[in-house]
């Protein structure tokens, strides 16, 4: 909980008094100015304490029903094998399915799609804070880390994006075509993943659909969209941009390796990638 | 410069400044003749707080659950790279396939400092012109700087797409349904109006690296969700007609040093917070102080002024409570009780002119009105 709640706190108990005080003088006109103002400060005052749930929300298991069931009911972990899984290692498997950085909601939808669990994105933030702090305690400690992608231009962290430490350097590296790249790739990447499924599932079906949508020439209007075409669509376009992209990511990976270790894997804040000169 | 500001500082008091945004300037531009909400934006007054503190709560805000609602929708049309927006681009603009581009300009390296996402912006946009190479054809939250008054605000269009034989578009994204080709006519307007102003600053960002105004395309495209769904579509909205209307309007809007000199000259809105930060200044004072302020009300402030309640309550007995159509008919008179004694003869004014030729009018009205309820006015 923030400082700004405590200082909020102080603040209504003090209009409170004074909203009292003027009460009981019969000051109507300043009671009623001041009520405003404590009905403000309480509307503040709930707003910052939705945002800290729903940070401190993001602490806590994803569900209560998981944690005793450690101990190892074998059923039940046959029924929900990913919800057993630490979240980096969800996040993992969801990035080592697509291979390209991704955003947490994406991942959330590809582990339900192929893992049969989902994750809070909200706890993925903290994710990402952990990671870096782990690394620097301990560098390469762990056999991988999720960690950022980087904006090509300025080597800083792109918003939203996570990676794995251990892929090329430039395959995490963001230049202003490697989101549509991206997209096509983990279209690609999804569409062979559900033709791997022994039978279809409606999450990954829905899935399939969002990528579907937004690829030139691929009809969505049938029931079932077909895998192949997805495929090729999506291998058209991606044949269009990809020369350019590499392109601007081998640059910049070229650039990246000339930052310290945690910078390469996290990204350089403002005015300090100047290291590379 | 320092003199003004100091004095808008003073005007304002101890509470923190609030900016001009697209809302705000729309707001202004269409009342471009109120003083009273030319200062208190100027200054940077929140309205909202001092409006409930003189008893005069604001009838709107935006609720929680609707800007919940528009940021969900616009997360949701820019997920991965834009691309449920880039395939409306490509229907809409015909945007060639390669143009696929999309630039983040939420933050420059992780700052989002606002002179420096400015300056990134600015250089980024005018790359996009000049070089000869693809370099961008979506431009995420972009920032841009419109002054207003005499002031600079900065402003944030949720998309900025260029097209590359074309031009730049303002793309608005809003959270407001479409049904069946059919939306709020008064929410497409206000959202038109708050496009026109981020074309006019993106023409003014662009001028300075010599670059003609064309180039930013008056029509604008506005993403909304479709039907009942959460699908998005795309409208192309024409804003030529709001961006002369701006023009004027925004020329016009007094300097803000004129206004400030008709001030009394100690005049402040400060709420005189005491050391817990709760308010110790007389809700009449300030409502005085306020009055001190010049207004001028029409009831279409109601839909975009916080201190609307305050101003109308103020207007009570004139004309222009009536609306625009009615005070501009009624010849120019400014209060209700005096058009009714020329309309009942009671008052004749002596010299020709407007008031006579008004008078004349009402008076016919009155006739006529008389003649078909068949009883006096």
């Amino acid at each position: 909980m923030g400082e700004p709640v405590v200082e909020l706190e102080r603040r209504i108990a003090a209009l409170r008094t004074a909203l009292r005080m003027a009460a009981l003088a019969g000051e109507k006109e300043q009671a009623r100015a001041l009520r405003a103002e404590l009905r403000a400060a309480e509307r503040a005052w709930d707003d910052l304490l939705a945002e800290d749930e729903a940070g401190a929300g993001a602490e806590r298991p994803a569900g209560t029903a998981e944690s005793p069931a450690g101990t190892g009911e074998g059923a039940r972990v046959t029924e929900r094998p990913g919800a057993l899984m630490p979240l980096r290692e969800q996040v993992h498997e969801a990035l080592s399915l697509l291979t390209v950085p991704a955003a947490p909601r994406l991942l959330a939808a590809v582990h339900e799609a192929f893992f049969a669990s989902s994750f809070p994105t909200a706890r993925v933030t903290s994710l990402k804070r952990d990671e870096e702090r782990s690394f620097r305690l301990a560098p390469y400690a762990r056999p991988y880390y999720i960690c950022a992608a980087l904006a090509a231009d300025r080597l800083a962290p792109s918003r939203g994006l996570l990676a794995v430490s251990t892929w090329p350097a430039e395959r995490r590296m963001i230049g202003s075509l490697s989101p549509r790249v991206d997209f096509l790739v983990s279209a690609i990447r999804v569409a062979d993943a559900i033709g791997r499924l022994p039978a279809g599932s409606l999450p990954a079906d829905r899935l399939l659909r969002r990528f579907a949508a937004n690829i030139p020439g691929v009809p969505v209007h049938s029931a079932t969209v077909d895998l192949r075409m997805v495929v090729q669509a999506a291998q058209a376009e991606l044949e269009v941009h990809q020369a350019a992209d590499s392109r601007v990511r081998r640059a910049a990976a070229r650039r990246v390796r000339e930052l310290d270790d945690v910078q390469q894997l996290f990204g350089a804040r403002f005015g300090e990638e100047r290291v590379s000169g | 410069m320092s003199g003004t500001e100091a004095r808008l500082a003073r005007v304002r008091g101890r509470a923190l400044p609030r900016s001009h945004n697209a809302r705000t300037i729309a707001a202004l531009a269409a009342n471009p003749g109120c003083a009273r909400r030319a200062i208190m934006d100027a200054a940077g007054v929140d309205k909202q707080r001092i409006a409930a503190y003189t008893g005069y709560p604001a009838p709107f805000g935006q609720s929680r659950f609707a800007l919940a609602r528009g940021t969900a929708f616009e997360a949701q049309v820019k997920a991965s790279g834009a691309a449920g927006l880039l395939t409306l681009l490509r229907e809409h603009l015909d945007l060639p396939i390669p143009e696929a581009h999309y630039d983040d300009l939420n933050d420059v390296g992780g700052n989002t400092d606002l002179t420096v996402r400015y300056a990134a912006t600015r250089q980024k946009l005018a790359t996009a012109v000049t070089s000869a190479a693809d370099a961008g054809t979506m431009f995420d939250h972009p920032l841009l700087r419109l002054e207003v008054g005499g002031r600079h605000a900065f402003l944030e269009p949720d998309l900025i797409a260029f097209q590359l034989r074309g031009r730049f578009h303002v793309v608005e994204i809003k959270s407001f349904a479409v049904i069946d080709g059919q939306a709020d006519g008064d929410k497409v307007a206000q959202a038109a109006i708050q496009s026109a102003v981020y074309v006019l600053a993106l023409r003014q960002a662009l001028a300075g690296h010599g670059v003609a105004p064309e180039t930013v395309a008056d029509e604008t495209i506005l993403v909304c969700p479709k039907d009942f769904s959460s699908q998005p579509a795309a409208t192309s909205v024409d804003v030529r007609k709001q961006l002369t209307v701006l023009r004027r309007q925004l020329s016009r809007i007094a300097r803000i040093d004129d206004l400030l000199g008709q001030l009394p000259p100690g005049l402040t809105l400060d709420l005189d917070p005491d050391g817990a930060g709760v308010p110790q200044r007389k809700p009449a004072g300030l409502a005085a102080a306020i009055r001190a302020i010049d207004a001028r009300y029409a009831p279409e402030c109601l839909n975009t002024c916080e201190m609307c309640f305050l101003c109308r309550d103020e207007a009570r007995g004139t004309t222009a409570r009536l609306g625009r159509a009615a005070r501009e008919e009624l010849g120019g008179v400014e209060d209700v009780p005096a058009v009714l004694r020329l309309a009942r003869g009671e008052h004749r004014p002596e010299e020709e002119g407007d008031l006579a030729e008004a008078a004349a009018l009402l008076r016919s009205a009155a006739a006529l009105r008389a003649e078909i309820l068949g009883e006096a006015v």
